[in-house]
């Protein structure tokens, strides 16, 4: 019996979500899009303070921009369109002038 | 006039009426006029200027001609230096629209990132504690923590964060905090499975590490042998839904191995790989943010616990107890768990709450200090705190001044039913800290620490030295 109420509560937690999430397609962030960086600064200073100093975009190149932020995604329960808002700024912002 | 004059000088009808001889009439004519004509002469001679006058008239126009010459002069070379510096700003303009289109350019032109990526990120510290009473005063290599990431497209990531740590007599000891997948199912919906830290409250999952706990210390028992659970292994399901513009509720709901019983009758969360019992604990968070800078959040957590089998490693019973008699009855306890927290981070203010509270049913299990299997009775956990902090950013114009930020943090942990656990935790904690912020991720504290001890009432007072860098 609890095995079955084990089984229960794994396939409500997992398989009936992922069920229809696995046929979500995610847009990628686009850093040459001025309202999706405009976004992006914006959340940026939002979301990251909630936890911690906001970090400067020309700490890290675009690829580990790319992963803390999806790393940050899942540590802060941020939506993912409002992530790649912050990926799009941060990669965008991050070039040595 | 002169046609007049010929006219009347004629011979002619009309001149035989007036009566006059042509002779006469003419000597009369020519005396008028030689008479007139010297008249003229004189008056315009009278009316010429004198030498004098016409050179001086000279002078003024010479005068007037230099000024003309020198005004021309100039409004010539301004007008070559407007020239040039029209030229120079056009050189400009297209310099700078040459740059500008070399931005764009380079942004579109950025190779895009491969479908698997990585990211080593972590924190480390070090410092020194100097303590009033008990303890050697002593230099401590607090944590070194890698956390390692690896992302395949955005359909994937795994998460895993060692720690390295060196115990009183130098040796290394080396402990995993999680270790995950996350699988992005859909904007707010992420599917965790592996072993995770706990999500049960704010502290352990999103402030712990050293560079971003203001303190550098967990509070009163939101640390090991606390009330806040360390970890799970199970699965977990989360993210953040938007309401309205600004709004969000997030959700983190998990099933796991749960906790075991742990040393001296406590609870342990620590995240075990194995269950001891076929109960699975239930448990997560439901938080909201009106505001993306304020967060209330309410925590639960459902489990049970085995007293006879499930204890950690190092609780061997004796041999000669039959653990499988009917006489230990209970042998399972519910372990009962919850818990509200809030958060306000807005500009340089830091404000944190959290509140959680455990029960334990009571259970049969190995009391260690009577050496033998014992009801334990019904034990519960409580621990608060309360935490704010502010950074001096918006005070004066001094960029050194901006870079600290005081803080203080009050907390209390109580326990009751077990009297060990009691004795040893059981304590207020006032903790009073100055941070001075190098980098957004590079700290250096100085802290002051009371604890106060509620069984025995004994005070011991800590002076903290830590830096702190998350990378």
């Amino acid at each position: 019996m609890n095995t079955l109420k084990n089984l229960i509560l794994t396939a409500a937690l997992s398989g009936m979500i992922a069920g229809p999430g696995l046929a979500y397609a995610q847009a990628a962030p686009d850093q040459t899009d001025p309202a999706q960086i405009a976004r992006g600064a914006k959340a940026w200073a939002d979301q990251c303070g909630r936890c911690h100093n906001v970090r400067a975009p020309a700490e890290f190149n675009d690829e580990d921009w790319y992963v803390a932020v999806a790393h940050m995604r899942v540590r802060g329960n941020i939506p993912g369109d409002v992530i790649r808002d912050i990926q799009a700024f941060l990669m965008a912002s991050n070039k040595k002038k | 006039m002169g046609g007049t004059v010929l006219q009347l000088i004629r011979p002619g009808k009309g001149n035989s009426m007036m009566g006059l001889k042509p002779n006469r009439i003419f000597l009369s004519t020519l005396t008028f006029i030689a008479l007139a004509f010297f008249l003229s002469i004189n008056s315009v001679r009278a009316q010429e200027p004198t030498n004098q006058e016409l050179l001086d008239r000279i002078e003024t126009l010479e005068q007037e001609l230099q000024y003309f010459r020198e005004s021309l002069a100039t409004n010539t070379a301004r007008s070559e230096q407007a020239e040039e510096r029209a030229e120079a700003a056009e050189i400009k303009a297209e310099a700078a629209a040459r740059t500008a289109e070399n931005a764009v350019n380079t942004a579109s032109a950025v190779a895009p990132l491969p479908d698997t990526k990585w990211h080593l990120a972590g924190y480390a510290d070090a410092g020194a504690m100097f303590r009033t009473n008990g303890g050697d005063d002593t230099f401590a290599f607090g944590h070194f923590n890698p956390v390692f990431l690896f992302q395949y497209k955005d359909i994937v990531m795994f998460e895993g964060e060692l720690e390295f740590e060196i115990d009183e007599d130098g040796n290394t000891e080396v402990a995993l905090e999680y270790a995950q997948l996350d699988f992005f199912l859909h904007d707010n919906i992420t599917l965790v499975v592996g072993k995770f830290l706990s999500p049960i409250g704010q502290f352990k999952e999103r402030l712990h590490p050293t560079w971003i706990n203001k303190i550098g210390y967990a509070p009163a028992g939101f640390g090991h042998d606390g009330v806040q659970p360390g970890g799970d292994v199970g699965i977990m399901v989360r993210g953040g839904v938007p309401v309205g513009k600004r709004s969000m509720f997030t959700y983190s709901l998990m099933v796991g191995n749960g906790p075991r019983m742990g040393h001296e009758g406590n609870i342990s969360f620590e995240g075990f790989g194995k269950d001891d019992n076929q109960n699975k604990a239930f448990g997560g968070r439901i938080g909201f943010l009106p505001v993306p800078y304020l967060e209330l959040g309410f925590s639960f957590l459902k489990g049970k616990i085995d007293g006879l089998h499930g204890e950690e490693e190092g609780d061997a019973h004796p041999e000669s107890i039959s653990l499988d008699s009917f006489e230990f009855e209970p042998s399972t306890a519910t372990v009962k768990l919850w818990g509200a927290d809030a958060a306000y981070t807005r500009g340089p203010w830091d404000f944190r709450f959290e509140y959680l509270k455990s029960v334990r049913d009571p259970i049969y299990s190995f009391d260690e200090e009577e050496g033998e299997v014992a009801l334990l009775p019904e034990m519960t956990l409580t621990a608060w705190y309360v935490q704010l902090a502010y950074r001096l950013s918006e005070i004066g114009n001094s960029s050194f001044l901006h870079k600290f930020e005081p803080v203080v943090r009050y907390g209390k942990f109580n326990i009751s039913g077990n009297h060990h656990l009691e004795e040893a935790n059981a304590q207020t904690r006032l903790n009073i800290g100055l941070n001075y912020w190098i980098a957004p991720s590079l700290v250096a504290r100085i802290g002051y620490e009371r604890r106060k001890f509620l069984e025995e009432g004994l005070v011991e007072k800590i002076i903290l030295l830590q830096a702190a860098y998350g990378f």
